[in-house]
């Protein structure tokens, strides 16, 4: 009805009628997804297609080699579900995904409130804090697990040659230490991105506001409490979400440093999945336990966020 | 903040500055941008020509020194004869488990001509391997391939068929003599001698399982004789599938392995690699090393250190025989050279790898691996290769070819779900040998998991 009576005076006017709104914002958004076809299709082709034939393939007995295989019904998942491996790795998940995620976040706010407060060489301190971010996972573990090799290692050597011959371990070997250590490696590399999005905010918090807050009276620390803290509380949502995300997904530094070891002391969900699914010839049982990780990544993001977005409001 | 506003203005009026003929010719060109680099993704993997040659990748799992340098040897003296094909390597990256790379690899659809091939069954059973022609297979000795079931030969040894008689302790000969030492001749001298290491303030065996397999160095040996009672039988493997042998049957070797692994190995052994027992011997941080590279790693050693006189032992049984595993040339454990059922397809690729297979088992390429240190594969025209004694140690390996107590057993694993339980067991038996399991719980555990693994097949 709207169409017609938009056509209505284009015709009455006998002149060239101009194409109606609709049918303009219809070649618009045809233009539009033009654009984004190109990268839509490899998206789909790459991600969402293999993430959903990856159902099927959860299903079935497949081995990653042989076209041939059986449907198995749940059983993959029954295995999975009741697996002592499958359970460490997902508490190893937890441990390595919400520790980095609480320890990078309250360390890199730390030294974003100090790049924040530095006058001078502000630029220099902030590419320091950085520099281990650029470097690639792989590389960076590489180069830790030469550090913390337990003979030859500089780390080692150093607290031997100090006379701490009791403080050298097996750092990468020794199952009370070997998640700690992960932990700390994820830790250092992954800080840099945090600790700028921290210092960004943290320069645009309103400075009228912490003035009126001092001529309040308002001590340092209650600043910080009362005005700067709610003022980050979107970053805290972005940082936290991101980092848990990348938690939970850890696998180079794994991969590198212990290769789930000792035994499978080390092994996270993502490392499972990769090791099941390639190493053990099990692609149907590994693509079942990516399904769980799936749901779990997808579980604990959403509530996370809804918390964090809960406070945000609140701030 | 203005710019910005006004970038994002035109933006959204897109028929002001650019027509929509424009726009589409754009969206169109960057659908072809896109697509290139999957066409030369494409065009990637084929392998191609390098100066009118078929150039066809060789890939191999590295290790030892000496086989990385034996495979660089033979194809650098490939590729300045063949007028037709270059070799090109493509060593698997230090660290990684063998069936994680070779997954990693097929699942990319990108196979190299010529591979290094372990788990055979499991890839011949695929369709992945293409038959090695008699032109290659003429220049071996009868003993040492066979053809499968469809009569066919996919696999022929990369070196001299000696079984895992390479699965030695390497150890110190001049401490060895100081301390008025000898080699072992039984299980309980063996015990004896790392007790009379240990009683000297010293660390007897310096053993790795950083990167997993090499944690089979220690196992095999001591396994061994229990594997050997099932020779006859068709195999400890078969007979545990069979329902004949149990996991149980193993708790002998596991309470030596962890016994040893407590008592007498060098401390920071979850976390040290194969190639680090090298240094570890060489700078006399442990007595003894484990090996699985034979006179390789005598000849790793001798590079290090040509000052280094270095022995090598097989780990005796109780009643002294060195039972040594030496299964048929077929089978989930056979090892070797494979042609790819991708360069079959190619042609031109499955050509270029046959002649390289051709110069491999010649006297020329075989000289070249006895002078680099390794033994030169069982061709039949051994008489014409020219031995190399002169590695410090080698014949220690000779004499162990000689040795009355050597007993050959076989362990064949006829169904392809064994590699899968195999890396599960050797990850098992680690965690035991840490403490983090008890032997029971190690049993039971590898026990479930090859129950699994059989029924699934």
């Amino acid at each position: 009805m709207t169409v017609q009576t938009a056509e209505r005076p284009a015709a009455v006017r006998g002149g060239r009628a101009r194409p109606a709104p609709d049918r303009r914002l219809t070649r618009h958004r045809a233009v539009m997804l033009l654009f984004i076809a190109p990268a839509l299709i490899v998206y789909v082709l790459m991600v969402i297609a293999p993430s959903i034939q990856s159902i099927q393939l959860s299903l079935t007995d497949w081995d990653g080699i042989n076209p041939a295989y059986e449907y198995v019904g749940f059983a993959n998942y029954q295995d999975i579900l009741t697996s002592d491996r499958f359970w460490n790795a997902t508490k190893n998940t937890l441990i390595l995904g919400l520790g980095s995620a609480v320890v990078v976040n309250a360390v890199a706010l730390g030294v974003a409130l100090m790049l924040d407060k530095l006058h001078h060489a502000q630029g220099f301190f902030r590419t320091i804090v950085y520099l281990p971010a650029l470097v690639s996972g792989f590389i960076a573990a590489t180069i830790w697990k030469y550090m913390l090799n337990f003979n030859f290692g500089a780390v080692n050597t150093v607290l031997r040659d100090l006379g701490f011959d009791d403080a050298a371990m097996d750092w990468l070997g020794d199952n009370d230490i070997v998640v700690g250590v992960l932990l700390f490696i994820i830790c250092f590399t992954l800080g840099g991105n945090t600790t700028l999005i921290y210092l960004a905010n943290l320069q645009s918090v309103p400075q009228d506001l912490v003035e009126a807050a001092r001529i309040d009276g308002a001590s340092r620390g209650q600043v910080f409490r009362y005005v700067t803290w709610p003022m980050l509380a979107g970053a805290v949502t972005v940082n936290m979400t991101l980092m848990m995300i990348a938690g939970w997904t850890i696998f180079d530094q794994v991969m590198v440093l212990t290769a789930g070891g000792p035994g499978f002391v080390s092994e996270t969900m993502a490392f499972f999945i990769y090791k099941v699914g390639f190493g053990e010839y099990r692609a149907g049982y590994g693509s079942a336990a990516a399904i769980v990780l799936f749901i779990v990544v997808l579980a604990t993001t959403v509530l996370a966020n809804k918390y964090m977005r809960s406070r945000e409001v609140q701030a | 903040m203005r710019n910005a506003r006004a970038r994002s203005s035109a933006g959204s009026m897109p028929t002001r500055g650019l027509s929509r003929r424009s726009l589409m010719q754009s969206a169109g060109g960057l659908s072809i941008a896109a697509a290139v680099p999957f066409a030369l993704t494409a065009c990637g993997t084929s392998g191609g020509t390098t100066g009118g040659k078929t150039a066809i990748r060789f890939l191999y799992a590295t290790g030892d020194e000496t086989w990385n340098s034996v495979a660089k040897g033979v194809a650098d003296a490939f590729n300045a004869k063949s007028a037709t094909a270059i070799v090109e390597l493509e060593p698997l990256p230090a660290g990684t488990d063998y069936p994680t790379a070779m997954k990693t690899m097929d699942a990319t659809g990108n196979w190299p001509a010529l591979v290094d091939m372990r788990d055979t069954l499991t890839y011949l059973e695929a369709g992945k391997l293409a038959p090695i022609p008699a032109s290659v297979t003429d220049l071996l000795n009868d003993e040492v391939y066979a053809p499968v079931e469809d009569g066919d030969v996919y696999i022929v040894p990369t070196t001299a068929l000696n079984g895992e008689l390479g699965f030695n302790m390497v150890y110190d000969k001049d401490y060895f003599a100081e301390h008025s030492l000898a080699v072992p001749t039984t299980y309980a001298e063996f015990i004896a001698l790392l007790d009379a290491i240990k009683a000297n303030g010293d660390a007897p065996l310096a053993t790795a399982a950083g990167e997993i397999w090499p944690s089979d160095q220690l196992w095999k040996p001591l396994a061994a004789p229990t594997f050997a009672q099932y020779s006859e039988a068709g195999g400890f493997w078969n007979a545990v599938r069979a329902g004949d042998a149990s996991l149980a049957d193993l708790r002998e070797p596991l309470q030596r392995l962890k016994d040893i692994t407590d008592e007498y190995v060098l401390e920071g052994w979850q976390s040290t690699q194969d190639a680090q027992t090298t240094t570890l011997l060489v700078n006399r941080q442990a007595v003894m090393a484990t090996s699985s590279a034979g006179i390789g790693r005598l000849n790793d050693v001798n590079k290090v250190d040509p000052d280094f006189n270095a022995g090598i032992f097989y780990l005796p049984a109780d009643d002294g025989k060195l039972n040594v595993l030496k299964n048929s040339v077929n089978g989930d454990t056979a090892s070797g050279f494979a042609i790819s059922a991708q360069a079959q397809e190619d042609g031109k690729q499955y050509d270029a790898a046959v002649e390289f297979l051709e110069f491999y088992f010649s006297v020329e390429a075989c000289d070249l691996m006895e002078e680099t240190g390794m033994i030169a594969p069982n061709i039949k025209a051994s008489d014409e290769v020219v031995r190399n004694s002169t590695i410090p140690g080698a014949e220690d390996y000779f004499a162990l070819l000689a040795n009355p107590s050597l007993n050959w057993f076989a362990n064949e694993t006829t169904w392809a779900g064994f590699s899968t339980f195999h890396t599960f067991f050797r990850q098992a038996r680690i965690e035991m040998q840490d403490g983090q399991t008890t032997i029971d719980e190690c049993i039971a555990k590898a026990q479930e998991e090859f129950d699994n693994q059989a029924e699934n097949e």
